[in-house]
């Protein structure tokens, strides 16, 4: 009995180093693909100029240049932040309110048909609306990426206190646990791994929300660096842009996945591997 | 053994809402009555879809009761068929080990054996140290920190039993909650059972679909028709105790036992 158990826990080495092996592999293989990108672009950008396509070589000396004069990481900060403080405005509540409606079903049939329609329409339609309401500043792009943000953590964090496990709460509820117990210790939980598929799913549209509102009016920030390098005719200074605004979405995903490792160490390896490839 | 009644079901009856008309075939219980003197390990046994679950939902007040009453010790019954009065477990004091083991994914073993006190707000040191002895009996230990999907089928099925130990609750029902292991691990955890329960003598209602489970766990045997359920053959398990659940076959009684039991279960 107790063996098996124990067999089970002394698998996990070499699981986890068989793992480190194919993430190694998968690794070596990946840069081989963007070694082999490069090299495509790099052709381009001699076949049809470096005015049309820019070169990757071009993209790299400039993007060191502009981290190291700062200018770059000036832009980035300034979309970071649109992007972060509008993630969070826009994911507290609709975190909070598949809880809060929990209980109350009527409520939330009610709300329904608004949030599909909000969570359906193009929200960087609304951009020049929110440029009207609120200005070029940092304001409208807050505003357009939590409203972005909100409606796809909103419908994940639901279907997460939907899927709750209705003999889990009837186990607690013998066991003495109340109202309170039940939604602290069961249904936020449960919900937490579909509320982080949401935040997954989320965090590239509030990057891209940001940049696409600065390219319609602002005067910082990497959308603003886009359009300005366009007007220019500066395509390797829009490449630039891309390329930082790619390595942002790559570092917001890796700290995504570190709370979620941190968070959801319960799972068992497959589970987590599933959600994550989604 | 005190005689005192704990735990008396009077004319009990459940019938699902049905899509048509009011069809008599969906009563899954009718008119079931029995009672349980403290410190009594009763078996239940019917065949399957005989309600079994049902019965055990009801008096655990999780499931709302068409008829009929259920009554712990002296005290009024309760209003079971009004789910907005539902006492789920009535106040601590009815366990119940499901046939699911229902252990919480996001807690460590250690956790979930300790989640009824958590939520009873009474986690201190001496029931901590209740939960460690009873890790202990079951051979959990080393094993406090792992999560349910890191244990065996059977580890499971221990943990979600100890859990319901822990709180100490008077009556504790159990409902095949070793159906789904293999028979050595089966047998494994009846001992670990039995032992336990000579410890403490609880008061334990136990349903089972298996002849033999019945007879070697039980001072009393309980059969149940098909639904309707109702009871139709009580039996008194004379085999003595501390028993041998693996030899029990052999006993002079038990075969005789496993015989009139088997002729009413349908």
């Amino acid at each position: 009995m107790s063996s098996l158990g124990q067999s089970q826990a002394s698998d996990r080495p070499t699981a986890l180093s068989g793992r480190l092996l194919a993430r190694a592999r998968a690794h070596s293989d990946q840069i081989l693909v963007l070694i082999l990108l490069f090299a495509i672009w790099q052709a381009l950008s001699f076949w049809l100029t470096v005015y049309w396509v820019g070169s990757p070589w071009g993209v790299v000396t400039r993007l060191y240049d502009g981290v190291v004069n700062g200018a770059i990481l000036m832009h980035a900060g300034f979309t970071m932040s649109e992007a972060i403080i509008g993630f969070i405005i826009g994911a507290i509540p609709a975190v909070a309110l598949p809880f809060l409606l929990r209980r109350l079903p009527i409520a939330t049939a009610i709300l329904d048909p608004f949030m599909v329609g909000g969570y359906g329409a193009p929200k960087l339609a609304l951009a020049p609306l929110f440029i009207l309401w609120f200005g070029i500043g940092i304001e409208s792009k807050i505003a357009l990426v939590a409203i972005t943000v909100f409606f796809i953590v909103y419908f994940s964090a639901l279907a997460g206190v939907r899927a709750l496990d209705s003999k889990l709460v009837q186990m607690a509820q013998v066991a003495g646990a109340n109202e309170r117990d039940v939604a602290r210790h069961i249904v936020f939980p449960g919900a937490v791994p579909y509320i982080f598929t949401g935040f997954r799913i989320a965090m590239p549209y509030s990057i891209g929300g940001a940049v696409v509102a600065e390219i319609i009016s602002a005067n910082r920030g990497l959308g603003y660096l886009i359009q300005l390098s366009a007007m220019n005719f500066d395509t390797t200074g829009v490449f630039v842009a891309l390329v930082a605004v790619t390595i942002i979405v790559f570092v917001m995903n890796g700290v995504v996945d570190f709370a979620e490792r941190r968070l959801l160490h319960w799972r068992p390896a497959s589970d987590a591997k599933m959600q994550s490839s989604q | 053994m005190s005689t005192q009644t704990l735990l008396e079901v009077r004319d009990l009856s459940k019938r699902f809402a049905s899509r048509e008309s009011r069809d008599a075939a969906l009563w899954v219980i009718k008119d079931l009555s029995f009672s349980v003197p403290d410190g009594e390990f009763l078996t239940i046994i019917g065949p399957s879809g005989s309600g079994k679950t049902t019965l055990l939902n009801m008096i655990a007040q999780i499931d709302t009761a068409t008829g009929g009453e259920v009554r712990f010790k002296s005290e009024p019954p309760a209003p079971i068929s009004d789910p907005k009065l539902l006492n789920p477990g009535l106040s601590c004091r009815i366990g119940y080990v499901t046939q699911e083991d229902n252990l919480l994914p996001w807690r460590t073993t250690l956790q979930n054996v300790l989640f009824p006190l958590t939520v009873q707000g009474r986690l201190n040191d001496e029931t901590r140290a209740r939960a460690q002895t009873l890790i202990r009996t079951v051979g959990l230990a080393g094993f406090e920190n792992h999560y349910p999907h890191e244990l065996s089928g059977g580890m499971r099925k221990r943990a979600s039993l100890i859990r319901t130990l822990v709180y100490d609750p008077p009556v504790i029902l159990m409902d095949e909650p070793f159906g789904a292991l293999d028979a050595q691990t089966r047998a494994v955890l009846q001992e670990d059972l039995l032992r336990l329960w000579e410890l403490g003598r609880k008061t334990i209602v136990f349903v089972t679909h298996d002849i033999a489970e019945a007879i070697a766990l039980g001072d009393r045997t309980l059969v149940l028709s098909r639904a309707p359920a109702k009871v139709i053959g009580e039996h008194r398990i004379s085999i003595p105790r501390p028993r041998d659940i693996r030899g029990i076959m052999s006993h002079p009684d038990f075969s005789a036992l496993y015989q009139r039991i088997r002729a009413q279960v349908q």
